[in-house]
């Protein structure tokens, strides 16, 4: 480029808003990085997108650090699982989990649940039995009891079942928990009687969780150390196991909350970095160089191929963007590199006419008729000459273009137009507006992207603004 | 013989009409010497210029006659071999102004470099030693390569492009008033250069100029223009000491002379319009010596001296 290197970076550097802005890019870079090295490549369409891997979190909760800003204790998360049984045989041979888990909570969790993975046996399935101990040194017998179903068919041992996703059974869901806390509660607490409905109607939590006061209502939360049994009565010596595994649903989660559907709302935020980099560079690059390509040629070449070129440039400029946009993408299909080739499409024109303009300007300089005189190709001159008159501004308009990238593509997100592969702040955005999250008060669930979409827009005008000066005087030059 | 161009025409289309800028032009050169073409803003000393080095405008509309260099004739190459192979290596081109043939934001060594890039396929980093060597030879210290023209003087400036225009060492140099831009001594500087390049390197140079007395300083051979016409031609001493042609002889008298007290004469009228030419000679609505004669029909070539060429009828055969 024309001007001195060092003393456009010293120029650059000079400013606040620059050292601000590049400081910003490095930490997107970094994020971006970060996940690219720590996700897997199928991230959306395995994991962010298939509700079964979100099962064990809680539903639609805000940040664990909203904690610090209130006196209530809420309920943490706790996923209590284990591997390691003892082996013991009365009878028939058992095999026992223990799990314990302090609660120290003023709020009842948002639900429990219980699951088991890869179940192996040979002869009848067995049973599985759940007892939990609770700190007042009451035992809720048969908690929860899983018979687990005989395969349909013939079958030839072993069986296993449950090892992609494991076996889980929502405690307020089930009618056995229903049933077996009623008869707890009739049986530890001579003068409570509460049917199983009215169990079902209230959660089940509350009573494992409580202690009656005075009248008998379950208000308060017992706080303490439960110990949960899980007992496998088997029929057959070689019947297996892998582990289980005891879900307290807590009422925060993690460090940006969860979705409606229990999603980490900070994975999907972490992942929407590299996604949104990538559209914004691969779109703004690609389009100033079919821009600046198209309008060098156009201005330097004239004639026919000049008129052909501005006046799709014109045609393309025109048309209102949006709705072509929403309406290609649907056509097209809502896949990534759909979205980037519209995004291309309709992006390259309104620089080429720009760029159109200066070349008109500087191709009537006499260095270019001498450079024509030496017997220079077209393609030289435009590379060698022209380019570098128009360079600066090419250059500041690619990081303009950016910005613009990432705000197209999260609004064609908004609208649900989005690649449902990769998820995007647009799409966190969506799905958040879609829940009603913005009516429930979820605001962890709407804010966060929000903030991002606009803070990575910030970071490319920061840095656009601080190369102006760089720039400035020549592009007043040839404009 | 270096170049012969004969009955070369090239006109213009325009709105009003077609320009006839290079109306049947007739000139010879020899290696190693230079023929200095003089004339007035708008007489076609350019547009012969960017005739021979086929630096057409958009709008020709006619291009024709003959140009030879060293042998072959020019006028059937088509543009692409035209410009692969006369271009620079036969023919190089130092233009007015030289500090905007410069691109400014591209050094001046690799600019010197671009047609041995171009046209020998060099690499620019072999290309640079000949760059050098060339700067030596024109006079500009070696670290000139790694400058931006903005950094240069007018006169430094004025040397890149001779070393550019001398570069892969063409037969022919057409310099289109390479000093019009330079003060005086840096002009006087140039002229040095410029003769010295003339006796060492025996390259013929076709120097366009409006400035007789800048022209005479270096050409052997003088052509005067008027009107897209050469109407007085010869060598210098000729041309300047005896001019036959009137439109010569008051072009010398305008030009002011120190220490004499003769005033400048001037030339009543303004130059012809090419769309619509005189009829008979471009010249008689100014000449002082007009006959009826020049009105009618176009004047005949006259050769008054040895090797002196005039299209005037006071020297011709009015009868014929």
């Amino acid at each position: 480029m024309g001007f001195n290197t060092r003393d456009a970076l010293s120029e650059f550097w000079a400013s606040t808003i620059s050292k601000l802005g590049v400081a910003l890019i490095i930490l997107l870079f970094a994020i971006s990085a970060y996940v690219l090295i720590s996700y897997p490549t199928n991230f959306g369409t395995q994991f962010w997108n298939r509700p079964q891997h979100w099962a064990d979190n809680p539903k639609s909760v805000p940040p664990t650090w909203v904690q610090y800003f209130t006196s209530v204790q809420k309920p943490k998360h706790q996923i209590l699982e284990t591997d390691f049984y003892t082996e013991r045989n009365r009878g028939i041979r058992t095999l026992e989990f223990t799990v314990s888990f302090n609660y120290r909570a003023d709020e009842l969790p948002q639900f429990t649940s219980f699951s088991i993975s890869k179940l192996t046996h040979w002869a009848d399935p067995p049973i599985i039995r759940l007892n939990l101990e609770r700190p007042d040194g009451k035992k809720i017998e048969d908690l929860l009891v899983i018979p687990i179903p005989y395969p349909s068919g013939n079958y030839t041992p072993p069986i296993v079942k449950y090892v992609e996703s494991p076996y889980r059974v929502f405690l307020p869901g089930s009618s056995a928990v229903h049933n077996a806390i009623s008869s707890f509660l009739r049986k530890e607490f001579d003068n409570i009687a509460v049917t199983p409905l009215e169990v079902a109607a209230s959660g089940p939590e509350k009573y494992i969780f409580g202690v009656p006061d005075s009248e008998g209502s379950f208000k308060d939360i017992l706080k303490g150390r439960y110990e949960l049994e899980v007992v496998v009565e088997t029929f057959d010596d070689r019947d297996t196991v892998e582990s289980v595994k005891f879900v307290v649903g807590g009422k925060v989660y993690g460090f940006m909350g969860t979705d409606v559907l229990g999603r980490d709302l900070s994975v999907g935020l972490l992942f929407g970095f590299p996604v949104a980099l990538f559209i914004g560079f691969i779109t703004s690059t690609i389009t100033t160089v079919i821009g600046a390509v198209m309008g060098i040629t156009s201005g330097y070449m004239g004639g026919k191929l000049d008129t052909l070129i501005q006046r799709i440039s014109d045609i393309l400029n025109n048309l209102p963007q949006l709705p072509i946009l929403i309406f290609l993408v649907f056509i097209l299909g809502q896949n990534i590199w759909n979205i980037i080739g519209v995004l291309i499409f309709f992006g390259w024109s309104g620089l080429t006419i720009l760029i159109r303009s200066m070349v008109l300007q500087a191709k009537e300089e006499q260095f270019i008729e001498a450079s024509v005189a030496v017997g220079a190709s077209s393609r030289w001159i435009m590379a060698r000459h022209i380019f570098p008159q128009v360079a600066p501004f090419i250059f500041t308009q690619m990081i303009f273009y950016t910005p613009a990238a990432i705000l197209a593509e999260a609004a064609l997100s908004f609208l649900g137009l989005g690649d449902p592969s990769l998820p995007t702040w647009g799409q966190i955005l969506e799905r958040g507006y879609r829940s009603g999250a913005i009516f429930l008060g979820y605001w962890w669930w709407i804010v966060p992207p929000g903030l991002l979409i606009v803070l990575t827009a910030l970071c490319f005008v920061f840095i656009a603004q601080g190369l102006e000066p760089v720039v400035n005087p020549r592009l007043r030059r040839m404009r | 013989m270096l170049l012969q161009i004969s009955d070369l025409y090239m006109s213009y289309l325009t709105i009003r009409g077609e320009v006839r800028a290079v109306d049947g032009i007739n000139l010879s050169l020899e290696s190693g010497e230079a023929l200095g073409i003089v004339g007035e803003s708008g007489c076609g000393k350019t547009s012969l210029s960017l005739g021979i080095t086929r630096l057409l405008p958009e709008n020709v509309s006619t291009f024709k006659g003959s140009i030879v260099l060293q042998g072959q004739e020019l006028m059937g190459i088509p543009r692409d071999r035209f410009r692969r192979e006369v271009n620079w290596k036969k023919i190089s081109m130092v233009f007015q102004g030289a500090m905007n043939s410069l691109n400014p934001v591209v050094k001046v060594g690799p600019q010197v470099a671009e047609p041995l890039i171009i046209h020998m396929g060099m690499k620019k980093e072999h290309a640079k030693p000949k760059v050098i060597e060339i700067f030596e030879t024109v006079g500009l210290p070696e670290e000139t390569y790694d400058r931006y023209p903005h950094e240069l003087s007018g006169g430094m400036k004025q040397r890149v492009v001779i070393a550019m225009a001398l570069i892969l060492n063409p037969p022919l140099i057409i310099l289109d008033e390479p000093t019009s831009a330079l003060d005086v001594s840096i002009q006087a500087q140039t002229m040095n250069l410029l003769k010295r390049l003339k006796k060492e390197r025996h390259i013929g140079m076709i120097f366009i100029t409006h400035d007789i007395a800048l022209s005479s300083d270096i050409s052997d051979k003088m052509a005067v223009m008027y009107g897209g016409h050469i109407v007085e031609m010869g060598s210098a001493e000729q041309v300047i000491l005896s001019p036959k042609h009137p439109y010569t002889q008051k072009l010398l008298a305008s030009t002011p002379r120190l220490r004499s007290f003769s005033q400048p004469d001037f030339i009543p009228g303004a130059p012809p319009d090419l769309v619509n030419p005189p009829t008979g000679c471009n010249f008689h609505p100014r000449c002082h010596m007009a006959m009826d004669i020049c009105r009618e029909r176009d004047p005949p070539t006259c050769y008054p001296e040895e090797g002196q060429r005039v299209e005037c009828w006071l020297y011709g055969d009015k009868d014929e």
